[in-house]
């Protein structure tokens, strides 16, 4: 009961923070946004009982991914 | 007893995750929504200790391990290229 009702919940947060990462003006913000869509999909693979999955999703798509768009973004800005 | 605490902790963290979402959506700058995502990971990081004690599988923690690592250096990433560095 307790587990479905988090389940639903980080999954409405998957959906809140995709719609937030292509909505916000500011490119810092939407790929934070994005960065949070890893995060809970991370703990929904945990709650699948699947922590290898999650292990890799948290540091590729949460850690990994986030540095290096922030890298582009960086990279990208100056020529602007 | 214990129940009675597990319901009372998954309760909390039902309001911690609605709280945060609610901040990083309203949030006006770039620094809210910063501040809002580490709270986030923390309650993540609370979620994956709850369940490893629920589903009675301890291995679960090693993820919440690797996760607090690499979320602390996601915010520093991220703090560090407010400031213009990285």
């Amino acid at each position: 009961m307790m587990i479905t009702l988090l389940t639903l919940l980080l999954c409405g947060g998957i959906l809140i923070s995709g719609v937030l990462a292509v909505q916000l003006d500011s490119l810092v913000s939407a790929v934070i946004s994005a960065g949070l869509a890893s995060l809970f999909a991370a703990v929904v693979y945990v709650i699948l009982a699947a922590p290898d999955v999650a292990m890799t999703e948290a540091s590729i798509g949460s850690g990994l991914s986030t540095m290096i768009f922030l890298y582009a973004i960086r990279k990208t800005r100056d020529e602007d | 007893m214990v129940d009675i605490a597990l319901n009372i902790a998954f309760v909390l963290i039902f309001f911690s995750i609605i709280f945060g979402i609610i901040r990083l959506v309203i949030g006006p700058d770039t620094v809210d929504r910063v501040v809002a995502i580490d709270l986030l990971t923390i309650i993540a990081i609370a979620v994956i200790g709850l369940l490893a004690h629920v589903a009675n599988r301890f291995i679960y923690l090693d993820v919440a391990l690797v996760y607090g690592l690499l979320s602390f250096l996601g915010v520093l990433a991220v703090a560090r290229f407010l400031e213009k560095g990285i």
